[in-house]
């Protein structure tokens, strides 16, 4: 049955989980000091809602046929994914120990050489396309599966991913939901600095999708997000989350740093705080 | 008067005359789909041109049209593998390779996703110039790990090719002339994948050929012969994986080798061949035929074979020097 694995996890007990993931995000980081701690603490939220209640994810069988799919296309936020999976049962917690070891397939830039990792998509522009293929072909084999992709801001200036919203929208995908992660933050600086992209809900709207804007820290308003594209069976639903870097951690929280330091002080510091 | 290109016309650079089939892929891709119904075909924007549009009146269904985006169009294709479908990817080779390389790189060969891309117009069989003459597509598809880079040169061939791209779970590129392709063999003569067709023997060497360029070398054997040098032909349908062990032993032979390609020579068969022999240890009188290191330009393709040195005359003239008969 899907809904036995669908955990439907709400309020403390989701908010829980997010924390966990948190913990597992400093932990995976501490030991090379540096990393992508500042957009694996600020996606734990969205990460925890979709893998603890809305998508149907079977741990025993990361690649069982009816799971709902979920494309990292920032794949340099794999550190998140994998705290994702290790705390949803994917993999043992002592794994994530494992991150950016040599030999160890959980690679800085998430590698589908995981098992639960669907693509390989750290070329930017490229997660969104594999999300419109899936939903395609899920729907043309009558699937229920659900097809999530999770897309950065700064990833938006890809002429690809335009390619695959035009394209999603006019193939009417209603089983795929997209989620920008907005963080207003990439390599060179401030995402509007580097290229300001407008009005980027306009941008979604006019292509022709469902275009919900919301705090992506916001538990409930996430899964009232989820909901609605659930609902929306005409189209595809993109969920334009503001979120900050580093979010649960005072050090760490809105620095806009896409290889953040996190020497041992600091990562002490965020555990403690972490404890909850 | 000057003769239309016609898109049964367009890159016909073999003898008037040759039998001819034209459509050959589409018909034999909506034959093995009619059977598979995993088969799905995916294009942008190219589908007359690509002869997909007898599978989008037929199986409207499993026809994917993608708009004019080809980076879109491979991760599509690459998503829909990965959900148990095997799609083919229909467009012309510059876009189907230089275009969308790091999607074709990234979404279809890192995870051996079991798609197939067909790229129309290799070589200078296009007119468009170098915005359209899939000169380097070889090279770039043979990078790849585990891509297989396949090319027919006989119409009877294109089904039986077909079917075994379907039957190789994993990527592939085949490179195919548009239009009409001429009848030579007879569809059992293809060998399996990564295996090559000895055409005929010959005493004084052998040229070693694919896709179109097998059509001219037989030419080419008739001028030869004339000057009484018989050298054999090989077709190699298969670049990769290369049939080594037949390209050493002819190597091994003593006796020079040409190889002749509708592409740079840089990176291409003759690369390929060149890196067997190498390796294998070899001293062999051999050279490289193809367009040497150049972007050509537009215009019909006898003028292009003629020009850029890709004709029958140009490869018997090679072969008779590298033999050393002239």
């Amino acid at each position: 049955m899907t809904n036995t694995h669908r955990l439907g996890l709400t309020g403390a007990a989701l908010a829980d989980k997010a924390l966990r993931l948190r913990r597992h995000v400093v932990r995976m980081v501490a030991p090379i000091a540096e990393g992508y701690v500042g957009q694996g603490l600020g996606a734990a939220d969205i990460l925890a809602a979709l893998y603890f209640n809305e998508m149907a994810f079977d741990p025993d069988n990361p690649g069982w046929e009816g799971r709902d799919r979920f494309i990292l296309s920032p794949a340099h936020y794999g550190v998140g994914l994998f705290a994702a999976l290790a705390e949803r049962g994917a993999l043992p917690v002592q794994e994530l120990a494992q991150y950016g070891v040599d030999g160890s397939p959980l690679e800085i830039i998430a590698s589908e050489r995981l098992p639960g990792v669907e693509a390989t998509c750290g070329s930017l522009g490229m997660g969104l396309s594999v999300g419109v293929g899936m939903a395609l072909s899920l729907r043309r084999h009558g699937s229920a599966s659900r097809v999530y992709v999770f897309i950065g801001d700064g990833e938006m200036q890809e002429g690809e991913t335009w390619e695959a919203v035009m394209s999603a929208a006019a193939f009417r995908l209603g089983n795929l939901c997209a989620i920008v992660d907005i963080n207003d933050m990439q390599v060179d600086g401030a995402t509007r600095s580097v290229m300001d992209m407008g009005d980027i809900a306009a941008k979604w709207r006019a292509f022709g999708w469902n275009t919900i804007a919301l705090d992506g820290h916001d538990l409930d308003a996430l899964l009232a997000g989820f909901a609605a594209a659930r609902a929306q069976g005409g189209g595809p639903t993109v969920l334009l989350a503001e979120t900050l870097p580093g979010r649960g951690v005072s050090a760490l929280e809105g620095r806009k740093a896409h290889f953040a330091k996190l020497p041992p002080d600091i990562a002490a510091q965020a555990l403690a705080e972490l404890e909850g | 008067m000057r003769a239309p290109i016609t898109i049964a016309s367009s890159g016909a650079v073999w003898r008037p005359g040759t039998p001819t089939d034209s459509k050959c892929y589409g018909r034999a891709l909506l034959a093995l789909a009619e059977a598979d119904p995993r088969i799905v075909c995916l294009g942008a924007d190219l589908t007359g041109p690509t002869e997909t549009d007898l599978f989008r009146d037929r199986l409207p269904d499993r026809f994917f049209n993608l708009g004019i985006a080809e980076a879109n169009l491979m991760c599509v294709a690459s998503g829909m593998a990965r959900s148990g479908d095997i799609p083919f990817v229909n467009t012309f080779g510059v876009f189907a390779t230089r275009r969308s390389f790091d999607q074709v790189a990234l979404q279809i060969a890192y995870p051996r996703a079991n798609v197939k891309l067909v790229g129309f117009m290799p070589g200078l069989t296009s007119p468009g110039g170098p915005t359209h003459q899939a000169t380097d597509d070889v090279a770039l598809m043979r990078a790849l790990p585990g891509m297989v880079v396949v090319e027919p040169a006989c119409a009877t061939h294109v089904a039986p090719l077909l079917a075994q791209l379907v039957a190789h779970d994993g990527p592939a590129y085949m490179r195919i002339k548009r239009g009409d392709l001429p009848r030579l063999f007879t569809p059992e003569s293809l060998p399996p994948l990564g295996k090559a067709q000895v055409v005929r023997r010959g005493g004084d060497g052998w040229i070693i050929a694919s896709g179109v360029m097998v059509a001219l070398a037989l030419e080419a054997l008739d001028a030869l012969a004339e000057q009484g040098i018989e050298a054999g032909l090989v077709n190699v349908t298969s670049a990769k994986p290369l049939d080594a062990t037949l390209i050493a032993a002819l190597a091994g032979e003593g006796r020079p080798l040409l190889v002749a390609e509708n592409h740079s020579i840089i990176g291409g068969l003759g690369s390929a061949v060149a890196e067997v022999i190498a390796e294998a240890g070899i001293a062999a009188r051999f050279a490289r035929l193809g367009v040497d290191d150049v972007f050509a330009e537009g215009a019909g393709a006898p003028y292009l074979f003629h020009t850029y040195g890709l004709s029958p005359a140009a490869i018997a003239q090679r072969f008779a020097a590298l033999a050393g008969r002239r």
